[in-house]
C-alpha cells in the first residue's frame, strides 16, 4: 500500500497521470496502443507477407527474375480440393476429443477441488503436471511400445491369459484419442480446477438440506457456476489440438490425415 | 455428495493418474534398455545410456537454452496477452470483432506456415535467426492463450471491484495493478504454465527461427532420425528431473517471497 | 529481386516505428554467419563425426557450425527462406531432391577440381550422368540408399518377397506400411512404367495417365495397409512393436534395425526399385565459401568418416574402402546381392517438376480417400 499511496501523492507521477488520462479517448487509445501494435506487426504482418508471396510467380527469389504477380499459385489451392477433407476431419477430431477430453478431466478436477484437502491440493496439482513436461514426440512414442501390438497393454493381457492375440490397438481412432488427450488434458485440467475450486461448499449443503438429489445438485449448482472453466477449457483445447501434427502423423491409421498433415505436404515435408 | 459418487471420483482421478504416469514410466524404463531401439522385449539393461546423458554437456547446454527461451517467452507473453486482454475486454468499439479475431488468429494458423511466414519476416525485418527470432515467434503463437484465459477471468471480475478503487483516489493504472491484478493472478498462474510448456515443446518454430543452437526439440527430433533410441528416453527422463528441481526450487522462493512481504 | 528486397526492407525499417522494439540488443544478435574462421553446416544428426570435427577445428582453425535437420522439405523452405543471403555454407542433399534446390538457385555448382580428395568417391556415384545436371555437378556425394522390401524374417519367408506383389496380397493384410510419395515411383515400376517419369517428358497426357493408374491401385489397396508412415523411426518402431511384418522402407532404418539384432532382412524385388544418394553441397552464395571447400576436402580425405556416416546412418558409405571399418553385421546390412542390385536403378531429377506437380496432388488423393 505505502508504495501505490507514494506513487498517487508523487506529483510528478500526477502530472503525467493527468495528461495521459485527461479523455476518455486518449485512455482509450494509451490502452489500445500495445495490442494494436502487436496485432498488425506480429499477427499480420507475417501472414500478409505470406500472401503477398503466395502471388508471385517465383519463390524463393531467382537471382535476375523479377518476380511477376499471378494468380495461379492460389487457384491451384483452390481448385485442387485434397484439403478440405482432412480440414473438416480435423475439426471433427478436435471436437470430439475435446469433449471426451472434458468428460475425463471433470471428474478430475471435481475431485482434486473438493476432496482432496486444501493443503495437499497443491502438491497433487504439481503431481499432475509432471508428464507435461516431457515433449510431444517422446510421449508420442511412449504411447507406441504401450499400444503396439507387442505393447505393455496387450503383453500384459496376454500374461492374464485374457487374449491370445494382440488387439490392435495402434493406428486407430483409439490410439489417435489416447496420444492427444494425453497432450491435451492439463489444458482442460486447469481451468475446471481453477473454477471448481471457487465453487462455495455451503451452495451445496444448502441445497443438499433443501432436499436436492446429487443429480439436480450437479446439474443446477456446479455445472453453471464452473461454466467459464468448462468454456475457457475447451477453446484451449480445440485450438491446440487442432495445430498437433507430429501426434496425429505417428499415432493415425491411414485414414486420419489431418490438416496440419496436407499442410506439411505442402511444403514438402517427407521425413527424408 | 453421496458415498458412492466419492468412491466413483476417486477411482476416475486414481485411473486418470495411471493414464498419466503409465507411459512416462515406460519412457523412464526404456532409458536402461540395452539396445538401440525403444520397446518390448527387453533383453538386457544398462546404465550407459544415463550415464553419457549426464556426461554429455550439450544436454545440459540445450536444456538451459530452452528454458531461457521459454521464461523469457512466457514473461513476454503474459505482459502482452494481458494487455490485449484488458484493452479488448471491457471496451466496446466499433471493428472490435475483427481485432478480437486477429488477435486470435496465431493459435489458429498451422505451425509451419506461422514459422515459414515469421522466418521470411524476421529478415525483413533484420533480425537474425537465434534466441531473439524464437522468443518472438513463440511470443506471438502464445499471446492468444494468454489473452483468452485472462479475458475469461477479467469477465467474472465484479464491476464495484474497480470502482471502489476508484472512490479511494486511485486512477486507472494504480486500481488495475492493487485491484485487476490480484484478481486475476490464478488465470496468470495458469496461463504462464501453458506458456512455458507451449514453448517449451515447440520444435516447428525452433527450426525455422532458430540459429545453430538447437532446442531441446530440436536436437530431440533430429536425433530421431536415426531411430527412437534409449539415449532420447535417458535425456527427457534426465530433462524431467531438472524440470523439477528448477519447479520445487521456483516454488520455495516464491512461498519465502510471499512470506517475506 | 535484390533491389526489390532493398526497398522494401528500408520502408519497412523506416516506416514502422516498433522495428527498433524488435530489432533486438546487440548482445543478442548473432552475426557468426559471416566470420573468416567458420564454416556453417546443415546436417542430419551424427553425420559429421565428433572427433572429425575437433581435429578439422584444431588443424585448420576453422570452427564448424552445425544446425540440425531432420528432414528435405524443411531444409528446403528454411534454406528459401533466407535465400538470396543464406547463413549456411554447407547443405545436405538427397539427390532425387537436386533439381528443386537447383531449380530454386539454392546451390552453388561444385568445383571438383577444388576438391583434392574427390577421387575417394567411389565412381560409381560421382561420375554418374544423373548427379550432372544443367552440365554441372552440384554436390559430393557421401551415403547412398535405396527403397527396398523389408520383412520380419520370423513370419515372412524369404521366398515370399520376390516381388512387390507381397505388399499388396490379403496374407498380410493389415500388417503391412509403407510412405505414399515413395511408393508411387515404386509402384509405377512395379507396373512396367519409369517411375523418374524422363520416358514422359514429351507426353504428359501418358505421363497423368501413369499417375492416375498408380494412384488408383494404391486407393484400391488402402484397406489393406495398416499405416501410411513418414520417417525411419516410425518403421522401425513398428517393426519392433511387431504392429506390422513387411513394409517399403529405406535401406537405412532397416540396417540398423539388422545391426541391434532385430529379426528383420531386406530385399530388392525382382521388378526392382529406385535408389538416391544424400550429397553435401555447398550453398548458393554462402558466406564462407572457401571454408566449405576445405571441410568438404578433409571429409572426403578419411574413409573412416563414411564408415562413420554409415554407422550412424544404417545408409551405404560412397566412399571408396569405407567398409573396412564396419563390422560383420554392418558389412552384411549394408550390401545386397548382384542379383538384387541388377534391378536397382537411381532416382533421376530431370522430370521432376512433372513429376511431382503430379505426384503430390496424387498423394494427398491417396490420403484424403
Amino acid at each position: 500500500m505505502t508504495f501505490w499511496g507514494a506513487l498517487l501523492q508523487n506529483g510528478a507521477y500526477q502530472a503525467v497521470a493527468n495528461t495521459l488520462f485527461k479523455s476518455q479517448r486518449r485512455q482509450f487509445w494509451i490502452l489500445a496502443s500495445l495490442p494494436l501494435f502487436w496485432i498488425f506487426f506480429a499477427n499480420l504482418g507475417p501472414i500478409v507477407e505470406m500472401f503477398w508471396i503466395g502471388f508471385l510467380d517465383s519463390y524463393p527469389p531467382k537471382v535476375g527474375h523479377e518476380p511477376q504477380f499471378t494468380l495461379a499459385n492460389w487457384a491451384a489451392f483452390f481448385q485442387d480440393r485434397v484439403f478440405i477433407i482432412p480440414f473438416f476431419r480435423t475439426l471433427a477430431f478436435s471436437f470430439i476429443f475435446t469433449a471426451i477430453t472434458l468428460l475425463i478431466t471433470y471428474p478430475v478436477a471435481y475431485f482434486l477441488a473438493k476432496h482432496v484437502s486444501r493443503k495437499n491440493q497443491l502438491l497433487f496439482l504439481l503431481l499432475l503436471l509432471i508428464p507435461f513436461w516431457v515433449g510431444e514426440i517422446v510421449r508420442t512414442y511412449a504411447i507406441m511400445i504401450l499400444l503396439g501390438n507387442n505393447g505393455a497393454v496387450n503383453l500384459a493381457l496376454k500374461s492374464l491369459g485374457l487374449i491370445d492375440r494382440p488387439i490392435p490397438f495402434m493406428y486407430t481412432g483409439f490410439s489417435l484419442g489416447v496420444g492427444i488427450i494425453y497432450l491435451t488434458a492439463l489444458y482442460m485440467l486447469l481451468p475446471l480446477y481453477s473454477a471448481l475450486e471457487k465453487l462455495p461448499d455451503n451452495y451445496l449443503e444448502a441445497a443438499a438440506d433443501l432436499g436436492a438429489g446429487a443429480w439436480t445438485r450437479f446439474r443446477r449448482i456446479t455445472l453453471p457456476l464452473s461454466k467459464e472453466g468448462i468454456a475457457s477449457g475447451c477453446t484451449l483445447v480445440f485450438l491446440i489440438s487442432t495445430g498437433y501434427y507430429a501426434t496425429p502423423v505417428l499415432l493415425g491409421g491411414p485414414r486420419s490425415t489431418v490438416f496440419a498433415e496436407t499442410i506439411a505436404g505442402f511444403f514438402h515435408v517427407a521425413g527424408d | 455428495m453421496t458415498r458412492n459418487t466419492r468412491i466413483l471420483m476417486s477411482v476416475i482421478y486414481w485411473a486418470f493418474i495411471v493414464y498419466l504416469f503409465v507411459p512416462l514410466a515406460l519412457m523412464v524404463t526404456m532409458g536402461f534398455k540395452d539396445s538401440k531401439f525403444i520397446g518390448f522385449p527387453i533383453r538386457s539393461w544398462t546404465l550407459d545410456w544415463y550415464a553419457a546423458v549426464i556426461q554429455d554437456t550439450q544436454v545440459l547446454s540445450v536444456f538451459g537454452y530452452s528454458m531461457t527461451i521459454a521464461i523469457a517467452t512466457t514473461i513476454l507473453s503474459l505482459i502482452i496477452g494481458t494487455w490485449v486482454a484488458v484493452f479488448l475486454g471491457p471496451n466496446q468499439f466499433r471493428g472490435k470483432a475483427i481485432i478480437f479475431a486477429l488477435a486470435c488468429l496465431p493459435a489458429v494458423i498451422p505451425g509451419i506456415i506461422s514459422a515459414i511466414a515469421l522466418r521470411i519476416f524476421a529478415r525483413l525485418i533484420d533480425i537474425e535467426p537465434g534466441m531473439f527470432a524464437i522468443i518472438l515467434g513463440h511470443t506471438v503463437h502464445n499471446v492468444p492463450f494468454v489473452a483468452l484465459v485472462v479475458m475469461a477471468r477479467l469477465s467474472t471480475q465484479p464491476k464495484s471491484h474497480i470502482e471502489a478503487a476508484r472512490d479511494l483516489g486511485a486512477d486507472s493504472i494504480v486500481a488495475f495493478f492493487r485491484v485487476t491484478l490480484p484478481y486475476l493472478k490464478p488465470a496468470l498462474i495458469g496461463a504462464g504454465i501453458f506458456c512455458m510448456l507451449l514453448s517449451f515443446d515447440d520444435f516447428v518454430r525452433a527450426f525455422f527461427l532458430g540459429g545453430y543452437q538447437p532446442t531441446l526439440p530440436v536436437l530431440i527430433f533430429a536425433k530421431l532420425r536415426s531411430g527412437m533410441s534409449p539415449e532420447i528416453n535417458a535425456i527427457s527422463t534426465i530433462v524431467l528431473i531438472m524440470t523439477a528441481i528448477l519447479g520445487l526450487w521456483a516454488e520455495r522462493s516464491m512461498r519465502r517471497l510471499n512470506k517475506g512481504s | 529481386m535484390t533491389k526489390f528486397i532493398t526497398n522494401r526492407r528500408q520502408f519497412i525499417k523506416s516506416s514502422a516505428a516498433g522495428a527498433a522494439l524488435v530489432a533486438a540488443p546487440a548482445y543478442l544478435r548473432s552475426t557468426a554467419a559471416r566470420a573468416s574462421g567458420v564454416v556453417n553446416v546443415w546436417t542430419y544428426a551424427n553425420f559429421i563425426p565428433d572427433d572429425f570435427k575437433a581435429e578439422f577445428e584444431k588443424d585448420t582453425g576453422i570452427e564448424i557450425q552445425i544446425r540440425l535437420v531432420d528432414d528435405q522439405g524443411k531444409q528446403f523452405n528454411l534454406l528459401a527462406a533466407e535465400a538470396p543471403n543464406p547463413t549456411a555454407d554447407i547443405v545436405t542433399v538427397a539427390g532425387h531432391r537436386f533439381l528443386q534446390f537447383i531449380s530454386s538457385d539454392l546451390l552453388a555448382p561444385l568445383d571438383t577440381d577444388r576438391l583434392k580428395n574427390w577421387g575417394n568417391i567411389n565412381p560409381i556415384y560421382s561420375e554418374s550422368d544423373w548427379a550432372t545436371i544443367n552440365g554441372n555437378k552440384w554436390g559430393a556425394p557421401i551415403l547412398s540408399g535405396a527403397e527396398i522390401l523389408a520383412y520380419n524374417t520370423e513370419v515372412v519367408s524369404e521366398d515370399e518377397v520376390k516381388s512387390w506383389d507381397v505388399l499388396f496380397s490379403d496374407k498380410y493384410s493389415g500388417q503391412t506400411a509403407y510412405t505414399i510419395q515413395d511408393m508411387m515411383s515404386v509402384v509405377m515400376l512395379y507396373k512396367g512404367y519409369d517411375g523418374n517419369m524422363v520416358a514422359y517428358m514429351d507426353d504428359p497426357e501418358k505421363a497423368a495417365a501413369v499417375v492416375a493408374e498408380a494412384r488408383d491401385f494404391l486407393i484400391e489397396k488402402k484397406p489393406l495397409v495398416r499405416k501410411y508412415y513418414d520417417a525411419g523411426a516410425e518403421v522401425q518402431q513398428m517393426f519392433i512393436n511387431q504392429d506390422i511384418v513387411l513394409a517399403h522402407a529405406w535401406n537405412g532404418p532397416i540396417a540398423k534395425l539388422i545391426t541391434d539384432g532385430f529379426p528383420v532382412d531386406m530385399t530388392i524385388p525382382k521388378e526392382g526399385t529406385y535408389g538416391f544418394v544424400y550429397t553435401l553441397n555447398v550453398a548458393n552464395n554462402a558466406p564462407n565459401s572457401d571454408n566449405a571447400y576445405a571441410l568438404l576436402d578433409a571429409l572426403l580425405a578419411n574413409p573412416e568418416v563414411g564408415a562413420k556416416m554409415t554407422q550412424s546412418s544404417g545408409f551405404i558409405s560412397t566412399y571408396k574402402g569405407a567398409d573396412q571399418y564396419l563390422s560383420d553385421i554392418e558389412k552384411k546390412a549394408s550390401s545386397f546381392t548382384e542379383e538384387e542390385l541388377a534391378g536397382l536403378q537411381f532416382f533421376r531429377a530431370e522430370a521432376n517438376d512433372m513429376k511431382y506437380k503430379l505426384i503430390d496432388p496424387a498423394v494427398e488423393q491417396i490420403k484424403a480417400a
